[in-house]
C-alpha cells in the first residue's frame, strides 16, 4: 500500500439524470510510484472519465480514490485545485498551450499559478526545455513550432511543478510516428530516471506496448490487465482478447 | 501574480476587442461628461444669471399695505448684517413708453442710482451712458437695449412714460443690457421721479439687498421675518421654481446617465463573454493546471478593469475636445425662456475624476458575468470543447 501512489475503490461514474450512462462502473486499481501504465479501450468505453478522475478533474458518483494514501475524491474544489497544481500534470491530444505565450511562458505558467517567483519559474522552465531539447525555441509561440515541438514543450509544462503522476490523453494520437517515438522515448527517459509515474490514454497498441502495464476498459470496466515481464505481458484471468487487445501475447 | 500576466497578453493579442471595448465606455464617458458640462454650466450661469440681475434679498411691504414708509430705519437696520454688500430702497411699479407712434408697457424701477448702482451693478451691464446720470438729470431714464430697438429710441432721445393720468417726459441717458427678458421691459428712473409719477411722495415698495454671501440669503430672511412683520425673501425662494426645474431636471439627466451607462456596459460584456467563449479551452487548461475558480475570476475582471482607464482617458479628451468646440461655435439660447443667452460647458475636476470613477465601474460590473461564467466552466468540457 506504501508504494501506491494511486488507489481507486469501487470508482463509479453516472452521467445524466433521466437516461443514465454508466461511464465508470466499479473499478478497483492500485498504481505505484514509478509506474508507466497505458489505458487503452474502445471510443466511450470510459478511459477518459478514468483518467479525469484519477487527473482531479472530475468527481465520482460513488466509490473512493486515494491519491499518496489521501482520500480526495470528496475534497473541495480549491484542495483539489491545489492537488492538480502540485501533484499533477496534464499532457493532451492536442498540445493546448496558450497562444500567445512562449514556449517559455507556457512552461512557467504551472509555477507561477502555484504561486513561484517569476526569476525561479523561468529558470526551471529552461531547463526543462533544454531536457526536451527545445532549448533553441525558448521564445517561439506554439504557432511557430511543429506538432512534435509543441507536444514537448506540453510535457516540459506537466513536470514544471515536480508532479507525482503525468497524465497523458492520447498524447501522441496527433503526432506522426517519428515525433511519437521522440516523446515516448522522453517520458521513458523521465520515468527511468526520476521514476516518474505515467498514466496515458491512448488508442496507439504500439504506444501501449512500449508501457510496463496495460489496462484495458470496456463499458466502464477495467476488463484486462497485462504486466510486462521482459519483452512479454503477463495477462490477468479476466482477459478476454478481441478488439485492439489481439496483438497481445498472452502467458 | 499570474492572473494579471495571462490577462495582459490577452489583451495585448486581441487588439480589436480592446479596441471596440474601450470606444463603447469612452463614447459614453464623453457623452456624460458633455452633459455633466452642460448641465453644470448651464446651472451656474442660471445661478450666476439670478444673483446678478435680482437683488439677493427683498424686502416687501407688510401685510394689507402696499409700500414701506419706514424705509429708511428698516435700510439701516438691515445694514446691521455683516454679510449686507448693499440697500437700496426702490419703487416700482408699472408704465406706458410711448415714442412717436410706439407703444411698450414697462417696468420702471425708481431708486437712488447710487445705492442701485451698489446693488444691481447697474453700470456693469450699460452699454451706453451712465447710470449716476440720473443723480444730476432728474428728468431721465436708462432703458434696455430691447425696450429701445422696439420703440426705435436713440440715446439722447425723448420718450413719454405714462402711469394713469400721469405722464412725464424723460431723456433716454443710458442703454442697458442685462442678457436677460427684462432688457425688453427695464426702465430705470430716479427715485423721487417715481414716486411723484406715482403719486406716492416718501414711500417704497420695497428694499432690495445684495450680500457678500449669497448662501446666507435664507438665514438672514428669515431672521428679518422674525423681528418684523415686513416680508423677506431671499433670491432662493424668489426663484424657487426655476431652482426646482433644476433639480428636477438633474434626476432626469441621472436617468439618462445611467442609460448610457447600462448602454456602455452591455457593449462591454458581449465583447467579453465573446472573448471568455472563444477561450474556453484555455480556460479549462488553466484549471487543469491548478488555477483556482477565483483565479479565473481574477483574470477575466482584471482584462476588463484594466480597459477602463484609458475609456476613461479618452472619453475625457473627447469631452474636452467636444466641449472647446461649444465653446468656439456658441450655441445662442433664448434668454427669455432659458434665463441665460447662450449655452456654456463647464467641465469641473469633479466632472473628470467622476468619469474615471464611471469608466471603472462599467468595466467592473460589466466585466462580473463574463468572469463569473468563466470560473463556472466545467474543466472537462472546456477543454473537450472546440
Amino acid at each position: 500500500m506504501s508504494d501506491d501512489i494511486i488507489v481507486l475503490k469501487d470508482l463509479s461514474k453516472i452521467y445524466g439524470n433521466g437516461v443514465q450512462v454508466r461511464a465508470l462502473d466499479g473499478i478497483n486499481l492500485n498504481i505505484e510510484t514509478g509506474e508507466f501504465v497505458a489505458i487503452v479501450g474502445p471510443s466511450g468505453s470510459g478511459k477518459s472519465t478514468l483518467l479525469n478522475m484519477i487527473g482531479l478533474l472530475d468527481t465520482p458518483s460513488s466509490g473512493q480514490i486515494f491519491l499518496k494514501g489521501i482520500d480526495v475524491s470528496r475534497a473541495s474544489a480549491g484542495e483539489r485545485a491545489h492537488l492538480r497544481n502540485r501533484e499533477l500534470g496534464f499532457v493532451f491530444q492536442y498540445h493546448h498551450l496558450i497562444p500567445e505565450f512562449s514556449a517559455l511562458e507556457n512552461v512557467m505558467m504551472p509555477m507561477l499559478i502555484a504561486g513561484k517567483e517569476k526569476a525561479e519559474a523561468q529558470e526551471t522552465a529552461r531547463e526543462l526545455l533544454v531536457s526536451v531539447g527545445l532549448e533553441e525555441r525558448l521564445s517561439n509561440k506554439p504557432n511557430q513550432l511543429s506538432g512534435g515541438q509543441n507536444q514537448r514543450v506540453a510535457v516540459a509544462r506537466a513536470l514544471a511543478n515536480g508532479p507525482s503522476i503525468v497524465i497523458g490523453d492520447e498524447l501522441t494520437g496527433n503526432l506522426d510516428t517519428k515525433s511519437s517515438d521522440l516523446i515516448y522515448n522522453l517520458l521513458r527517459e523521465l520515468n527511468r530516471k526520476i521514476n516518474q509515474t505515467f498514466i496515458l490514454v491512448t488508442h496507439d497498441m504500439t504506444l501501449a506496448e512500449k508501457t510496463d502495464r496495460i489496462l484495458r476498459i470496456v463499458d466502464g470496466k477495467l476488463v484486462c490487465e497485462l504486466r510486462r515481464k521482459g519483452d512479454l505481458f503477463i495477462a490477468s484471468e479476466a482477459c478476454e482478447l478481441g478488439e485492439d487487445g489481439g496483438k497481445i501475447k498472452r502467458s | 501574480m499570474f492572473e494579471l500576466e495571462v490577462a495582459r497578453k490577452h489583451i495585448i493579442s486581441d487588439p480589436k476587442m480592446v479596441l471596440f471595448t474601450v470606444l463603447a465606455v469612452a463614447l459614453a464617458i464623453g457623452v456624460i461628461v458633455v452633459m455633466m458640462g452642460i448641465n453644470e454650466g448651464y446651472k451656474t450661469d442660471l445661478v450666476n444669471s439670478l444673483v446678478e440681475n435680482n437683488p439677493h434679498l427683498t424686502i416687501s411691504p407688510k401685510e394689507n399695505e402696499d409700500y414701506i414708509t419706514l424705509y429708511r430705519t428698516l435700510s439701516a437696520m438691515v445694514w446691521s448684517y455683516p454679510q449686507v454688500d448693499a440697500v437700496s430702497p426702490r419703487l416700482l411699479g408699472k408704465a406706458g413708453a410711448k415714442h412717436k407712434d410706439k407703444v411698450r408697457g414697462v417696468n420702471f424701477i425708481g431708486a437712488d442710482p447710487l445705492r442701485e448702482d451698489s446693488l444691481m451693478k447697474v453700470q456693469k451691464d450699460m452699454v451706453w451712458g451712465n447710470y449716476s446720470d440720473l443723480v444730476f438729470k432728474k428728468r431721465a431714464a436708462v432703458i434696455g437695449t430691447k425696450l429701445a430697438d422696439e420703440l426705435e429710441l436713440r440715446p439722447g432721445q425723448q420718450f413719454t412714460l405714462a402711469l394713469r393720468n400721469k405722464s412725464v417726459s424723460l431723456k433716454v441717458v443710458g442703454l442697458i443690457r442685462t442678457g436677460t427678458g427684462s432688457d425688453e421691459t427695464l426702465v430705470y428712473i430716479p427715485l423721487d421721479l417715481a414716486q411723484e409719477l406715482s403719486d406716492q411722495p416718501d414711500v417704497v415698495s420695497q428694499v432690495a439687498v445684495r450680500l457678500s454671501d449669497i448662501y446666507a440669503a435664507p438665514a438672514i430672511a428669515s431672521s428679518l421675518n422674525s423681528r418684523f412683520r415686513y416680508r423677506a425673501e431671499s433670491w432662493q425662494e424668489q426663484n424657487k421654481d426655476v431652482l426646482q426645474v433644476m433639480d428636477t431636471q438633474k434626476v432626469i439627466l441621472y436617468i439618462f446617465y445611467g442609460l448610457i451607462f447600462v448602454i456602455a456596459g452591455f457593449g462591454v460584456a458581449n465583447t467579453m463573454i465573446m472573448t471568455v467563449t472563444r477561450r474556453t479551452k484555455e480556460i479549462g487548461i488553466l484549471i487543469a493546471m491548478g488555477a483556482t475558480r477565483r483565479s479565473i475570476v481574477k483574470i477575466f475582471l482584471t482584462e476588463s478593469l484594466i480597459l477602463g482607464p484609458p475609456a476613461a482617458f479618452f472619453g475625457c479628451v473627447l469631452a474636452y475636445a467636444t466641449a472647446r468646440l461649444i465653446e468656439a461655435y456658441p450655441v445662442q439660447l433664448p434668454s427669455d425662456v432659458y434665463m441665460v443667452s447662450r449655452l456654456t460647458v463647464l467641465l469641473t475636476p469633479q466632472t473628470f475624476a467622476l468619469a474615471v470613477v464611471f469608466a471603472l465601474a462599467v468595466n467592473l460590473l460589466a466585466g462580473l458575468y463574463p468572469a463569473y461564467k468563466a470560473s463556472r466552466l466545467d474543466p472537462v468540457e472546456a477543454i473537450a470543447s472546440e
